[in-house]
């Protein structure tokens, strides 16, 4: 092995200019592959980091309005969501696969005074424990609802962490707020924890416990939301038939036509994130033939490049071979080059690429727009991560021998008697 | 038997055939030191091929040390070439960017030799050369004598069976070229190497004990010269 490299040494010294400008346009090739992978993770980052923030094996339902008549009862008619409704869960066909359910009942409209700050048009949202896994709800102080909160109606409150900011006059030091009492409209509550909200001043839910909003508002039995996750599915086909399943069960017991979509409003976040998943990965394998085919006219340079290598060597080749070197030889030889040459220059590209990636995370990954009236950072962490420097070595390693195999033919089919000939 | 070669004929064909050797009988023994002369364009070059396994050749037989050399595959004829045969070019064919130790090293880089033993032993032939002095400079800064001494160094150092030598002296001047072939027949007499010299000097083909005549693609006459008489130029000078 140390021979062959030497030999290669050898023929790349010999052609200094000539080695550098092909493996330019390898290095540019795997530039361009490692930053538009980079700034396509940074974009799909930013753009999908909504969808992260429920847990990908639940579905979240609401009350709707009929769209079809069923059952002598006219179209139009709004359904409401009762608590015995969660009851439809725990029986089969769906005990078996269903694990949390909780359900939500939210009032808007107040006011969150504390001490001489507040907040107005707050929601105060009713809720179970199991949302904080469901919804993926990340807490940064205190804690979150729980069992006895529940079992004793009691006043507690959970707060965003902007809310809490402000409250603390833009210190972060957010256990200093467990403990400490707000006001919501009239009602005094506990803050029990702070939670990370959305970066912006739209999150305004505030958390409380289920019961104690039922209790206080006299909502009887009614539901706004029921949010349930399940287990042991998966295809989009499977989430589809469990989500038709689920909206015929209620929709009869609502007495609405079995398949009518707007009886009740089902979210199903199940097929929604296989789709999401999709279309990441539709978006990825995008970026890779585009940076692949940038890649290929530095492969086609390498090639050329080898060829008339070869075309000068044939002399030296036929010397080889009359010496007693086999065809393999040179293949190995000419291949070991091409992969030497493509291996180096793509190394280099792959570490400025990485670079610039980086410099994008700070500069415009640090910035962001508005768009629609709500701030958006245009790409969050732009980078690619190990796979892809796996894939691109994968990708230079096999863009070398392809650029050199062609080349390396020619040279082993040199006949020594041309060869020794042509002096 | 080393070599023989029975009824070998070989024909070349481009856009009209030609036939250059037209059954050739030959029979050489080992540590025998033979000359094959002939006009250009008598088949001589395309012989020396056949006997190197540089080329096929259509009809008859060839046997090289009892092994039958026909339609071999380029690996199997790339292997014996190493093993059995040394060449020495007219104009030398060293690889340009290799000191002369490193050209001498390459068939035994070719048998996979490890490049310790492989520079020791080159390294004792460059010596034999008297050319010790010379191992770690490139052929551009050596003469013409000096080049094809590292060459015949070269061609010697796998053992081989026998050394096809093209023209050796071809390209030096008459001085250098009285070395060559001291050198040759020296290899020769004192170590029993096969030696198949090419040439159409006769000067050059004097040195060898067994003169074959080829024209025409036929062996014309096969003349014992173990006097080194064959040449009326061979009695007082060498060549040229």
């Amino acid at each position: 092995m140390r021979d062959l490299l030497q030999e290669i040494w050898e023929s790349l010294r010999r052609n200094k200019v000539r080695t550098c400008l092909t493996g330019l346009a390898v290095a540019w090739g795997i530039f361009m592959l490692i930053v538009l992978l980079g700034a396509g993770n940074g974009l799909l980052n930013a753009f999908l980091a909504d969808g992260l923030d429920f847990a990908s094996n639940t579905i979240n339902m609401g009350g709707g309005v009929t769209s079809k008549p069923y059952d002598g009862l006219k179209q139009g008619r709004y359904i409401q969501l009762k608590d015995e409704d969660t009851d439809l869960l725990r029986q089969p066909p769906f005990s078996e696969k269903v694990d949390l359910v909780s359900t939500n009942v939210s009032k808007s409209g107040y006011t969150m005074t504390y001490g001489r700050r507040y907040f107005n048009d707050v929601i105060l949202s009713g809720t179970m424990p199991a949302d904080l896994e469901m919804n993926r709800i990340q807490m940064l102080a205190g804690r979150f609802i729980n069992d006895r909160d529940i079992a004793e109606k009691r006043k507690v409150i959970i707060i965003p962490h902007l809310h809490a900011k402000n409250f603390l006059s833009g210190g972060t030091d957010y256990d200093k707020l467990v403990g400490q009492r707000v006001k919501v409209g009239n009602l005094s509550f506990t803050i029990i924890g702070v939670r990370h909200g959305a970066e912006n001043q739209d999150d305004r839910n505030l958390y409380v416990p289920y019961s104690t909003v039922k209790s206080m508002f006299g909502l009887g039995n009614d539901v706004d939301e029921i949010t349930f996750s399940f287990h042991g599915l998966k295809t989009a086909a499977e989430g589809e038939a469990f989500e038709n399943q689920v909206r015929a069960t209620f929709n009869t017991a609502h007495r609405a036509a079995p398949d009518d979509r707007r009886a009740v409003w089902i979210w199903n976040r199940f097929t929604q994130n296989l789709q999401m998943e999709k279309i990441k990965s539709i978006l990825i394998a995008a970026l890779w033939i585009i940076g692949l085919f940038t890649l290929v006219s530095g492969i086609v340079g390498v090639s050329n490049i080898m060829l008339i290598t070869v075309k000068e060597r044939t002399h030296e080749f036929g010397i080889r071979k009359a010496i007693g070197a086999r065809p393999g030889n040179i293949l190995k030889l000419i291949v070991t080059e091409s992969v030497l040459i493509t291996a180096f220059f793509g190394y280099i590209g792959m570490l400025l690429g990485m670079i610039a990636c980086e410099i994008l995370n700070m500069t415009v990954g640090r910035s962001s727009v508005e768009i629609f009236g709500q701030s958006m950072k245009m790409l969050d962490n732009p980078t690619v991560g190990v796979g892809a420097a796996i894939g691109a070595t994968v990708v230079l390693i096999v863009a070398g021998t392809i650029a050199g195999i062609f080349p390396a033919r020619q040279a082993a089919k040199v006949k020594p008697i041309e060869a020794l000939r042509a002096d | 038997m080393l070599i023989d070669l029975k009824g070998v004929h070989k024909t070349y064909d481009n856009g009209q055939p030609l036939h250059v050797l037209k059954g050739i009988e030959l029979q050489i023994e080992k540590g025998e030191f033979v000359s094959i002369m002939g006009a250009s364009g008598s088949g001589k070059s395309t012989l020396l091929n056949i006997l190197g396994i540089l080329d096929n050749y259509d009809e008859g037989e060839y046997y090289l040390a009892g092994k039958l050399i026909k339609d071999l595959s380029e690996r199997v004829s790339a292997t014996y070439r190493n093993q059995m045969i040394g060449f020495v070019f007219q104009s030398f064919n060293l690889i340009g960017f290799k000191t002369a130790v490193e050209n001498v090293e390459l068939p035994l880089f070719y048998q996979g030799v490890n490049r310790h033993r492989r520079h020791k032993v080159a390294m004792e032939y460059l010596e034999k050369m008297g050319l010790t002095g010379w191992a770690s400079h490139y052929p551009n800064e050596m003469s013409g004598g000096q080049k094809q001494r590292v060459a015949i160094a070269r061609a010697l150092i796998t053992h081989p069976e026998i050394i096809l030598a093209d023209e050796p002296t071809g390209a030096l001047d008459s001085k250098t070229s009285v070395e060559v072939m001291e050198l040759l027949t020296r290899l020769n007499r004192e170590d029993g190497v096969t030696i198949i010299v090419v040439t159409h000097e006769s000067g050059v083909a004097n040195c060898a004990d067994k003169i074959v005549h080829i024209k025409d693609g036929l062996i014309e006459k096969v003349e014992d010269n173990r006097m080194h008489h064959a040449s009326q130029f061979g009695t007082d000078t060498v060549m040229k």
